[in-house]
């Protein structure tokens, strides 16, 4: 163990810090704003495109992608660099932080050509389609279904998703669908990119508890949609594996994203209750045991820890906050941070709406119940 | 940064693991002698905490933990046996005040070092049959906690939390009702869980604690501080699930599930609960 980052991280974060203040859009430039995790407006596009040309997107990444090869403690310095000048880091965060993460993995070099660089240049925009109306927490039960046509040069969807956040504005959806309706339900997944131009393709929003005009979930309905096999990611069947990878994605975006949560409300929750000693120790806590995770020392279940202890730690604190504000809370539409125009609104927006969003991270990408059964019987060895 | 042990870390953790399911039924003064013999009074904070935790998981009975993170640090050097420290302030429930070779007693005009043959301390009857405390009479007595003598309970009390989860973990594992283990019920599990995640985020701070003392970081107080409160927490949850999920078999005095439990409310309760060092946190 030990505590000192060599200089080059030092170096590292100076740099970046200055490319940050010498490069940042402006408040003027930043006027339009995010509709949805799907949508982006032409200055963020911009930036992020700036971001993956300079490698300060995902500096982990080599230069391809939007990298320069950085070593683990860069990246988490980058990541500091930007939590703490409450930078958003993508504002299409699942197809930075799991669609292109995931085609990275698994995809083709063509796919990673025709897809993940684009969705990492803010060119175009993905939403995941994995939840259906059957299918929530039992993830593989799905039952949309893709059919290999007779020449096997493409498959044919018909089926429902829904959640699927942002889809409604998003070029591209990573569809998981059943491929082999009498395999065992984890066999016969596959996973398959659909532009959302195809035809049969057909999206619904719909409002969230926040507002009836905060549109950002989607029911997404699939008839005879024709998807050529070069858009199958991954092998045939085998899509579980994926899912898999996917929501390990998914977990470590989300706990990241938790640290983030965590750190906002230090700064905005001022308090002098015990709450908020709780709050210091679940914001540090999940720094130490994130880091490790990050640096590849743990097993990738202990993801499940992370993301359970992060969404239920921004909960409480959330509560405590919505509580110490009494009827304050209730305003809306309320501020509860200073405007920052490099950021999401959600995070800033009343307490109320602060507090209830949190739930999106105790139910979304596996629920805390779900969490919980993968580290009892997976860590701890209990019986299923 | 680094917050994994590293090579010679994990070795030598291996090796206390070993060497204390070895010698862990041994009687107190060979267990005593062994840790002397092995040097582990004199290892280096991670080290120290690495054995802290390990002496927790095996309810120690020796004067270790007062001796290594009471006295020592007051003191300014080891004791020449078995020491302990009075440095909360009332000299109350203090760890091995009458049995510890030499005392470290924190006074208005400093520390004062005396031989415990001279010394008067009255042991308290407590709950805990493998905790040994006693009442110190002095007027001149003030508070001044060292770190690392915060550092050293969380993390012994990480390790009894440690034992009462791994406990437990075998016990649901095994006991059927309604023809299956009672550790398949979602209600179980999820208990069971959640005693895991305390127990980790306390443990990574405890060590962050640990950290910071062994590179004398400016963080080493509220890391210590951290650490001894989110220990406290840990054992909240631990031991409320703990015995609830052991049910009747944890409610006996047979089952060693007691001692640990006891342990663990003990390592709260000792230098300040959660309570109070959250509100230090604030301060």
């Amino acid at each position: 163990m030990r505590l000192t980052d060599d200089p080059a991280v030092e170096e590292f974060r100076a740099e970046f810090s200055a490319y940050l203040d010498a490069n940042l859009p402006s408040e003027a430039e930043a006027l339009p704003r995010p509709k949805s995790s799907a949508d982006i407006p032409e200055w963020a596009r911009r930036w992020q495109r700036t971001l993956f040309e300079a490698g300060w997107l995902l500096p982990a990444n080599p230069p391809e992608y939007g990298g320069r090869n950085a070593s683990l403690q860069q990246q988490f310095a980058h990541l500091e660099e930007l939590s703490r000048r409450r930078i958003y880091h993508s504002f299409n965060p699942q197809g930075l932080g799991i669609i292109a993460a995931s085609l990275l993995s698994f995809g083709t070099a063509e796919q990673k050509r025709r897809w993940a660089v684009p969705i990492l240049r803010a060119e175009i925009t993905a939403a995941l389609g994995m939840s259906e109306p059957g299918a929530g927490s039992d993830l593989a039960g799905l039952r949309t279904r893709a059919v290999l046509s007779e020449a096997g040069d493409h498959f044919v969807v018909n089926g429902q998703k829904v959640w699927t956040s942002g889809a409604h504005d998003a070029d591209v959806l990573l569809t998981f669908v059943r491929t082999d309706p009498d395999a065992p339900k984890h066999q016969g997944i596959s996973v398959l990119l659909i532009p959302t131009d195809t035809e049969g393709v057909v999206r619904r929003p719909f409002g969230s508890i926040a507002a009836e005009d905060d549109l950002d979930f989607n029911e997404v309905f699939f008839t005879d949609v024709v998807v050529p096999r070069e858009n199958l990611v991954g092998p045939l069947h085998e899509g579980w594996k994926v899912a898999n990878g996917s929501l390990g994605h998914e977990r470590t975006m989300l706990w990241l994203s938790y640290a983030e949560r965590l750190e906002d409300l230090l700064g905005d929750a001022p308090s002098e209750e015990e709450w908020y000693a709780t709050l210091m120790m679940d914001v540090q806590a999940l720094k130490l045991l994130g880091y490790r995770q990050l640096a590849g020392q743990r097993p990738d279940v202990e993801v499940s820890m992370l993301k359970l202890l992060g969404s239920e730690a921004v909960q409480n604190a959330s509560l405590h906050a919505l509580e110490e504000q009494g009827l304050e809370s209730l305003v809306h539409p309320a501020s509860t941070a200073p405007y920052n125009h490099m950021n999401n609104e959600n995070f800033s927006a009343s307490w109320f709406e602060r507090y209830v969003r949190t739930f999106a991270g105790t139910i979304a990408g596996g629920t805390s119940e779900i969490q919980r059964n993968i580290v009892a019987e997976r860590i701890l060895g209990l019986p299923r | 940064m680094e917050f994994e042990f590293d090579k010679d870390q994990l070795m030598f953790q291996q090796l206390v693991r070993r060497t204390v399911a070895k010698i862990q039924a041994l009687p107190e003064d060979k267990l005593w002698a062994t840790y002397l013999e092995l040097g582990w009074l004199e290892a280096p904070p991670i080290e120290l905490a690495i054995v802290l935790e390990e002496l927790g998981y095996a309810a120690d009975p020796t004067p270790f933990l007062a001796t290594a993170t009471w006295f020592t640090p007051l003191a300014g050097r080891l004791p020449r046996s078995s020491g302990t420290g009075v440095c909360d302030g009332t000299g109350r429930f203090v760890l091995d005040a009458d049995r510890a070779d030499e005392v470290a007693i924190l006074t208005k005009d400093g520390v004062v070092v005396v031989d415990g043959a001279d010394f008067a301390a009255e042991r308290v009857s407590i709950f805990d049959p493998t905790l040994h405390v006693a009442h110190v009479a002095r007027p001149d007595l003030v508070a001044g906690i060292p770190d690392l003598a915060l550092m050293g309970l969380a993390v012994s009390t990480v390790g009894s939390c440690r034992r009462i989860l791994d406990l437990v973990v075998t016990h649901v594992k095994q006991r059927v009702q309604f023809g299956k283990p009672v550790g398949s019920f979602q209600a179980v599990k999820h208990k069971a869980a959640d005693m895991y995640v305390a127990i980790e985020r306390a443990k990574a701070l405890a060590y962050f604690a640990a950290l910071t003392l062994a590179e004398e970081d400016p963080r080493g107080h509220r890391a210590s501080v951290m650490a001894k409160a989110a220990a406290g927490e840990c054992q909240r949850l631990v031991f409320q699930h703990g015995l609830q999920l052991f049910g009747a078999m944890g409610f006996t005095w047979e089952n060693e599930l007691q001692v640990h439990l006891k342990r663990a409310k003990a390592g709260d309760l000792l230098l300040g609960t959660a309570s109070v060092h959250r509100r230090a946190l604030l301060a």
